[in-house]
């Protein structure tokens, strides 16, 4: 079946937020837009499994490396070309619907509700699947948190790197 | 120290500089030439033209941008320097490709290696291809008049870590190897070629061909893309294009293009992309197919001692030892090299998340790593991807067959082999299911038997060529071999997008040296017909 296909048929007649946000918000998230554009709320969720790690342990520390992720999530997102907005919007829009989740994941519980390991088996049985559709979520995802992470000065002091100065 | 920027200086001394963002009305633009692509082709070709005191146009769909804004920092490299912000992908997601978009093409964040066409490619495409008078002899003077343009040298100071494990590597097996010649002028050896160079000693497109075209008064239009060739019967009458806004996202204001002769490009994927939206004829179906990416695999290794990746020329060694192991249509061979090693690009060139990814991350700076662009194109059952239209843009569609799959089984053991001999104390093929090897023993069992698919495996590309093949006969070319369109008389090809197979090298220097033998022909036959 066609990923585009699958999808779409996924998303009809879904429209509920299952994220639970009703439930549940972490207080640090930022999340002030009406309409969370960006998925802001779904990504903070996913950032401390995917970079667990690598995110600061001082909680401040930690706090502010998520949301500098988040707003670089936000900026790579705008650059995608067409295509790849729309596909990974569908993906995104797929895991805050409850249907979706459980056509994704095989449970309807929110993610908001998922604990950190829950969190990972959901992330290992995508990266394990056969099903294409589910590797290219998990990578997609994947690839674009580590890219906005990494891509931050601020978050290089653990890799002992910096750009050289040639200008000084 | 401010570096001088050359554009910058350019821009001020007069240059003809259109930047398409600003146009808010249509507009006709007229030249002797017009050229759509300012990378290795359309660069070569502007300065020739220009030269030769014919008028031209460069358009590019990128923006102009130049060392004062190359920072060294990926997340604006990036999007402002590559297609897709680097993120381009096959259709199934199972390549990812980096190809430059802005002045300058892929030569403004291309690593700099230069290698002449392998001897090999060209008896193949003279023997097996129709295309005639492209020998190693014949391009030898032309070789050297651009290895001359561009300070074609060999590198003379000792290769990075990096490097220097693939060196010793070859040194310890007996195995080819070769210090690679670089387009550098006064190079600081900091290793920041693929992010632009902020000091200008790359001699890419940006800072040779194109200022001395524009210098000569050439037009440079960016931020324009080329949408459509209008043409009737022979001949090409116009090229239709959009203006884009700063997004790089069509605003609605088209700008049209008119020209005695119109010299495609835009590169591998973008001229045959052109080509099908324009309905060129094409009665036998080439035009996107036979699409080659030199589809390379990963290998990282980590060492007790430093590497530091990213710090010094990116490559200055690499070995032929296994491109062709059995001539160039027995089984698929592959070069070895060693790419740059930065933040963004080594984090999702690997594999995982969580603690195993951060313990990988946190070991960077012993992190090497090994590449092996397989060389496909000359095998029967390697016949590369197919450019196909979408709504919004285009797919390229290229299947990883078993003839791929068994020369990346084979390229994963030789890479292993090789970072072992040069010091490894842990081997990371980068496909999933395969954990550090801490010998070359337990890796050549676990290579032979590991599962390698598409989407399980990492592979890459930075190598963009064919789907628009070169050659005498129609029914396998587009173009004959000195670029020229078998269908309309004022219609020419000049990029990667003309080779008939992969190159088993990368190909910058080979686009330059073809590309300033074609667009010498045709400069001497437009001024000869004035």
């Amino acid at each position: 079946m066609k990923r585009r296909t699958f999808l779409a048929t996924a998303l009809v007649g879904t429209g509920a937020l299952a994220l639970g946000v009703t439930l549940y918000r972490p207080p640090y998230v930022r999340v002030n837009k009406a309409l969370d554009r960006h998925h802001r709320l779904l990504f903070s969720l996913l950032l401390p499994v995917v970079l667990d790690g690598a995110l600061p342990q001082t909680e401040s520390l930690r706090i502010a490396a998520q949301n500098r992720t988040l707003d670089a999530i936000s900026d790579t997102m705008v650059l995608l070309p067409l295509d790849a907005q729309a596909e990974l919007e569908q993906l995104l829009n797929l895991l805050e619907s409850r249907l979706g989740m459980l056509l994704l994941t095989g449970s309807m519980t929110p993610l908001l509700l998922r604990s950190p390991a829950q969190l990972i088996a959901m992330l290992e049985n995508w990266r394990n699947s056969y099903l294409d559709m589910m590797v290219i979520a998990y990578q997609g995802l994947r690839e674009l948190i580590m890219a906005s992470y990494y891509a931050c000065p601020e978050h290089w002091p653990r890799l002992h790197y910096q750009k050289p100065a040639l200008f000084g | 120290m401010a570096i001088p920027d050359p554009i910058v200086e350019g821009l001020a001394s007069g240059w003809h500089h259109i930047d398409g963002s600003h146009l808010d009305a249509p507009t006709t633009l007229e030249a002797d030439v017009v050229i759509v692509g300012s990378g290795a082709g359309g660069g070569v070709a502007a300065e020739i033209l220009t030269q030769a005191g014919l008028s031209v146009i460069i358009i590019e769909a990128g923006p102009l941008k130049s060392s004062e804004s190359f920072n060294m920092e990926e997340r604006r490299a990036y999007p402002n320097l590559y297609q897709q912000a680097a993120s381009m992908k096959t259709k199934d997601k199972a390549i990812g490709i980096f190809q430059g978009r802005a002045v300058g093409g892929s030569t403004t964040i291309n690593w700099t290696t230069s290698i002449r066409t392998p001897d090999e490619a060209l008896r193949f495409w003279g023997a097996e291809k129709s295309v005639s008078g492209l020998t190693s002899d014949i391009l030898a003077p032309w070789f050297e008049r651009m290895e001359r343009r561009l300070n074609i040298t060999e590198w003379s100071i000792e290769p990075n870590n990096n490097n220097l494990a693939l060196k010793r590597g070859c040194e310890a097996l007996g195995w080819q190897h070769t210090v690679i010649k670089r387009n550098v002028a006064g190079c600081w050896n900091t290793g920041y070629c693929g992010m632009g160079c902020p000091v200008n000693a790359k001699q890419s497109m940006l800072v040779t061909t194109i200022p001395a075209a524009l210098s000569q008064g050439a037009t440079l239009v960016s931020r324009v893309k080329v949408t459509k060739i209008e043409h009737h019967k022979q001949q090409v009458f116009a090229l239709k294009a959009q203006v884009l806004n700063d997004s790089l996202m069509p605003t609605g204001v088209e700008v049209l293009f008119k020209a005695k002769h119109y010299i495609l490009s835009a590169g591998a994927i973008h001229t045959p992309t052109l080509m099908l939206r324009s309905k060129l004829p094409d009665p036998y179906q080439l035009i996107g197919k036979r699409t080659f990416l030199h589809p390379t695999l990963l290998s990282g290794a980590v060492f007790n001692d430093a590497i530091n990746g990213h710090s010094g020329a990116p490559q200055s060694i690499y070995s032929d030892q296994f491109v062709w192991p059995n001539g160039a249509s027995g089984e698929l061979g592959y070069k070895l090299e060693v790419p740059p090693i930065h933040p963004v690009l080594i984090a999702s060139k690997t594999l995982g998340y969580g603690q195993s990814h951060a313990q990988l991350m946190a070991q960077f700076n012993q992190l090497q790593v090994t590449i092996a662009l397989v060389r496909d194109g000359y095998h029967n059952d390697s016949q590369g991807g197919q450019v196909q239209l979408t709504d919004n843009g285009f797919n390229l569609d290229y299947p990883l067959n078993d003839v791929f799959w068994g020369a990346a089984r084979r390229a994963f053991a030789s890479m292993a082999e090789l970072q072992f001999a040069a010091g490894a104390k842990q081997v990371l093929p980068m496909s999933e299911g395969v954990g550090p090897l801490s010998s070359w023993a337990e890796a050549k069992q676990a290579i032979a038997e590991m599962t390698l698919a598409p989407l399980k495996t990492i592979v890459a590309s930075a190598h963009v060529m064919g789907g628009c093949p070169m050659g005498e006969d129609p029914a396998m070319a587009m173009v004959n071999s000195q670029g020229q369109s078998h269908y309309f008389d004022n219609l020419s090809v000049m990029d990667g997008s003309i080779f008939p197979t992969s190159l088993g090298a990368n190909p910058q220097l080979s686009i330059y040296a073809i590309t300033a033998k074609n667009a010498t022909a045709l400069a001497q036959r437009l001024t000869s017909a004035q």
